[in-house]
């Protein structure tokens, strides 16, 4: 049937994010969207305290979304990647439109396949 | 502009393991995502329903599927379909064009989403859409929040 | 020639040159398009000779604001098309071209789409998702008051002062 490399939807794995915003200024069609802050974290035995970002919201529009691949091809910390599932349809354009919750569940339970 | 009867433009399907589920499609097709629709037929999951078929319930749901990229010099011949698309009637927008406007959407001759022209029930996403999610996207169709086959204005013979 | 099959022409030669490749057997018209290098529009026709499979591209130069150059279309047909794609996209000037109607576009855009001092309106005037701001703390080079980011083709000046319109899909609902 569908094969496990299927270009379907991308998923998206939020720990792996840094909120680096590479993905959303290569996006050919301005799909993707995202807010975030930064947190100050102590760290035993640290001197000071690091600086991390904090994703608050990641979103694409998958009625943009041209599937071209760039933003998984890009992103450093593989924090998107292809998954097989192509059943998104929508009643409303705006329900095309994921958040964290829906691009984390679709993300492929084995992991990115590997190769392109 | 005179709106006249267009020859019969519309085929009769069954949707593949969803045998409540039979349609009428004018299928709109207008660039690549035509292809994926044509793929959908010929890999089984759409079959065509050729013969003049009793069991054919003859006023299940006509769906427009606009599949491709819609632009000033097509928008009136997509209005004109719709139109001329007997009740009960859904349209059903196939890929990121139909959806809005796509890749494309900076492009000053592109309609940025069919549905700024006509009211779109399903909103299939892809780039192109596999011949699966169309088939999902017709399902979608049935559901008690878009349409019942119980509906009054669905009748069965 | 170069190895390659380029030859580099000036205007006025055009004609004439291409007009002897076709005598010397290069009979097969492939196309002729432009591009814009911003000061000056380079034009390009390549032909090919059948029998030998040998191309051959012919370049020329022409200053920006005054594109014209000889037209093709009494050597080969097919240049009458390309000639209109590359006047309606571009707009070079073809001398000659009897028909000089648009071969593509159905009305005037203005500035012929393809120059690139042509900017594209929609992607000037709608929020870029990538500009820096989208965080609360300005980390695009982390000074909050540098001017926000120009998404990739959008000139500086283009239209910065205009309305914003709304920044995400979802809002024009």
């Amino acid at each position: 049937m569908i094969p496990a490399e299927a270009h379907g939807t991308i998923a998206l794995r939020a720990s792996a994010c840094t909120s680096c915003m590479i993905c959303v200024r290569e996006c050919p069609t301005w799909c993707i969207d995202l807010e975030s802050h930064t947190e100050q974290v102590s760290e035993a035995g640290a001197r000071r305290p690091r600086t991390v970002n904090v994703l608050d919201a990641f979103r694409i529009d998958f009625g943009l979304c041209m599937y071209c691949g760039i933003c998984v091809d890009l992103c450093p910390f593989d924090a998107l990647a292809w998954s097989p599932e192509h059943d998104h349809d929508a009643t409303t354009a705006a329900g095309l439109v994921q958040g964290i919750e829906e691009l984390q569940r679709a993300w492929p339970p084995a992991g990115p396949p590997t190769g392109n | 502009m005179t709106l006249h009867s267009p020859p019969s433009l519309e085929r009769r399907y069954l949707v593949a393991d969803q045998p409540q589920l039979r349609v009428t499609i004018l299928d709109v097709g207008l660039a690549c995502c035509a292809l994926e629709v044509g793929a959908a037929i010929t890999a089984g999951l759409l079959v065509p329903q050729v013969s003049i078929d009793t069991d054919f319930h003859d006023s299940v749901v006509s769906v427009l599927l606009i599949s491709g990229t819609v632009t000033d010099a097509l928008a009136p011949g997509v209005i004109r379909a719709w139109a001329a698309l007997e009740e009960p009637r859904l349209a059903v927008s196939f890929g990121a064009c139909a959806n809005t406007g796509g890749p494309y959407w900076d492009a000053p001759t592109v309609t940025k989403g069919i549905d700024q022209l006509i009211p779109i029930s399903v909103y299939i996403p892809g780039c192109p859409p596999r011949p699966e999610a169309l088939v999902a996207g017709l399902v979608r169709l049935a559901q008690p929040c878009v349409l019942t086959l119980s509906d009054p204005r669905v009748e069965s013979r | 020639m170069t190895s390659q099959g380029r030859l580099d022409v000036a205007p006025a030669d055009w004609a004439q040159v291409v007009s002897g490749l076709q005598g010397g057997g290069f009979v097969l018209f492939d196309f002729i398009t432009a591009v814009d290098r911003g000061a000056t529009i380079e034009v390009v026709a390549r032909v090919v000779n059948p029998e030998t499979r040998v191309p051959a591209m012919v370049w020329t130069t022409l200053p920006a604001d005054e594109a014209e150059l000889a037209s093709l279309s009494g050597i080969y047909l097919g240049a009458s098309w390309c000639e209109r794609e590359a006047a309606e996209m571009f707009g070079v000037r073809f001398i000659g071209l009897g028909d000089a109607r648009p071969l593509l576009l159905r009305a005037s855009l203005g500035e012929p789409p393809l120059r690139k001092s042509s900017a594209l309106v929609a992607r000037a005037i709608r929020d870029w998702p990538g500009a820096a701001g989208s965080t609360d703390d300005g980390r695009q080079g982390g000074n909050p008051s540098r001017r926000r980011q120009l998404p990739p083709g959008v000139p500086e000046d283009f239209l910065r002062d205009g309305p914003q319109v709304s920044r995400a899909r979802g809002d024009e609902q």
